[in-house]
């Protein structure tokens, strides 16, 4: 009943972070290395990205979450648990980084042994492994021993066993990693069914390709620290309201044109683009460009990808 | 509670018996109980010795080899192979997983031990009456009767004694590597083999310094006494004294142990990072 209402009126934290911090001592330059202190709220049914460079504590996060390593100093909530209580485990599932099951058992006899964890057995059990199988493609290869698995075959039949109890928050650490692009797709459809299905769903990547469609908040982790935590369409629409104009082609002539208006020309993907600090300032040189005959293909407001502000808020590291 | 209790336990044992190392050692155990029955006559008018000797000498051995190399796996690999991550991300406390590590692990022992303990058993009163009918006459004349019971006694204190192997197994295997964990029982049993030993040195009155009298009292009031588990000489010889009062005090010891030690393996684990 009180889970009901909170759920229709507000829309309550799944994940609540407080300065968690987990130090694994220095770096030669003296740095803190490890996790420094994450402070984070995630509301419930949005997709979460944690993103950060190799080695920035984003397995660290995940491994603190689920209590499977204890946080140097702050603490850290999940459903209003504390860290680690076997309770809300029951409304969690997780996917490691480049998963490690039993090997000598095989798909069914994985996802049913870890059923039995969640006190799930019977016939509609196997129905819903089998489900659970045919969403991740894995129903045909059901016989094949983990052991002889390929990669993307462990990822699959990993997330296979995190959504076995229907969670309400879904960990993933480098969900798109080692999968084809086929079974990359499929894995972006799942998440995102996932939030329509009002799941909240905590990713960690540092691949951006793959998390830049699919993530509304992100979260830039660098060298244990949050530098950036912002809704991914602000990030990507940036401060200023600068509008960029594409022309077709990339002949001299037009370049210089777009330059006398424009703050910056540059050359993307055979064509060119041109920066102006206003919509009225892009509209006018669109108007003269394409009266001299060249073909415009596109106005807009500027929009980063998310490599582009990664790179600037990590810098070259 | 009990469930994931009973789902791990039951992983670990059905995952145990598919390790051919360990199918290869009860084999091994099998064959060496059933060459005793040939070995024993190297030993003219002391066959049936010999037959004891060598069965439950390798009851023994063998399953202390399979209570130490798998008991010291059983958490240890489970951290290191990182199988151990979706589990507990799943809602099994620390608690649940090591106890249901524990009852795979010594349900597994057990089995080992009981499958050789019936081989060895049937040979014992398949060739026990040959044997007596042959040395009629001779001087020395004992119980079958008394001796069938005292070699099922015996193969009930070995469920015991590998019961307390496996427990210290596991709890080093939740502390240390499973190479660490493994030395580290081995270690304990041989030196739990010499506790009486032990305790003659901390006798003050046999020249012990007040020092060492602590120092040895303590580690021999720690050390389990492995002494206990073996009546191997009593069961040829009903003069002979069995090395404990009674079996139900027996049992309550070393369940007593058994679950201290189990309880300090928890107190690691719980503080484990996996
Ligand atoms: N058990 C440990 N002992 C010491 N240092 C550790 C330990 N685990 C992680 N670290 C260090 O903590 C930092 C963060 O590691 P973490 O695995 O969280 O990175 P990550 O963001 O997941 O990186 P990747 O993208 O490569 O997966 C790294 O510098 C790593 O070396
Ligand atoms: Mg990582």
């Amino acid at each position: 009943m009180c889970f009901r209402i909170r759920r229709c009126c507000a829309i309550a934290t799944a994940i609540r972070t407080e300065n968690l911090a987990k130090l694994y001592g220095t770096d030669s330059e003296g740095r803190p290395v490890g996790l420094v202190g994450l402070t984070l709220e995630v509301a419930e049914g949005q997709i979460f990205g944690l993103l950060g460079p190799n080695g920035s504590g984003k397995t660290t996060t995940l491994k603190l979450l689920l209590g499977l390593i204890f946080p140097t100093s702050g603490s850290g909530e999940i459903f209003d648990l504390k860290l680690g209580s076997p309770e809300y485990k029951r409304r969690v599932g997780f996917l490691p980084e480049g998963p490690y099951f039993y090997d000598h058992l095989n798909a069914v006899e994985l996802l049913r042994f870890y059923a039995t964890l969640f006190g799930m057995s019977g016939p509609d059990l196997e129905k819903h492994i089998q489900e659970l199988l045919e969403l991740v493609g894995m129903w045909d290869r059901r016989a094949i021993r983990v052991r002889d698995y390929s990669r993307g075959m462990l990822q699959r039949v990993g997330v296979a066993q995190a959504l076995l109890n229907d969670p309400d928050l879904v960990f993933m650490d480098e969900p798109t990693a080692g999968l084809d692009p086929s079974a990359q797709i499929e894995m972006r459809n799942v998440i995102l069914r996932l939030r329509d299905e009002g799941k909240t769903v905590f990713l960690c990547s540092h691949l951006l390709k793959d998390m830049e469609p699919i993530c509304d908040t992100v979260a830039i982790l660098s060298r244990g620290t949050v530098r950036r935590l912002a809704p991914m369409s602000e990030l990507l629409s940036g401060d200023s309201p600068r509008y960029v104009l594409t022309v077709a082609g990339q002949s001299e002539q037009v370049q210089s044109r777009l330059a006398s208006l424009a703050t910056e020309v540059r050359p993307r993907e055979g064509n060119l683009e041109a920066v102006y600090e206003d919509q009225g300032a892009a509209l006018n040189a669109a108007n003269q460009i394409g009266a001299a005959g060249a073909k415009i293909l596109h106005v807009g407001p500027e929009r980063r990808t998310l490599e582009e502000v990664f790179v600037e808020v990590v810098g070259g590291e | 509670m009990l469930r994931p209790i009973y789902y791990v336990a039951k992983a670990t044992f059905h995952e145990a018996w598919r390790r051919r190392f360990l199918n290869g050692i009860l084999v091994f155990a099998i064959l060496m109980i059933g060459s005793s029955r040939v070995l024993m006559y190297m030993q003219p008018g002391a066959e049936l010795r010999m037959l004891v000797d060598i069965g439950l000498g390798s009851i023994r051995f063998f399953g202390l080899l399979i209570a130490v190399f798998m008991g010291a796996r059983l958490i240890s690999d489970e951290i290191e192979k990182r199988t151990i991550h979706t589990i507990l991300a799943k809602p099994v406390s620390r608690g649940q997983f090591l106890i249901g590590k524990f009852i795979g692990g010594v349900t597994t022992v057990w089995s080992n031990i009981a499958i050789m303990g019936v081989a060895f058993y049937g040979l014992v009163r398949l060739t026990a009456p040959r044997v007596a009918a042959a040395a009629e006459g001779e001087s020395w004349v004992y119980s079958l009767d008394l001796m069938y019971g005292r070699v099922l006694g015996s193969i009930g204190l070995i469920f015991l004694e590998l019961f307390v192997v496996t427990a210290l197994a596991v709890t080093f295997s939740t502390i240390f590597s499973w190479i660490l964990a493994t030395i580290s029982t081995f270690f304990i049993y041989f030196v739990g083999q010499m506790s009486e030993f032990i305790h003659q040195l901390a006798d003050p009155e046999r020249g012990a310094t007040p020092v060492a009298a602590i120092v040895l009292g303590t580690i021999y009031r720690i050390l389990p006494h492995f002494e206990i588990f073996d009546m191997r000489e009593a069961i040829l010889d009903p003069a002979r004294p069995l090395p404990w009062e009674h079996p139900a005090k027996v049992v309550i010891q070393t369940c007593t142990y058994v679950v201290v030690v189990i309880l300090i393996g928890y107190l690691f684990f719980n503080e484990r990072e996996v």
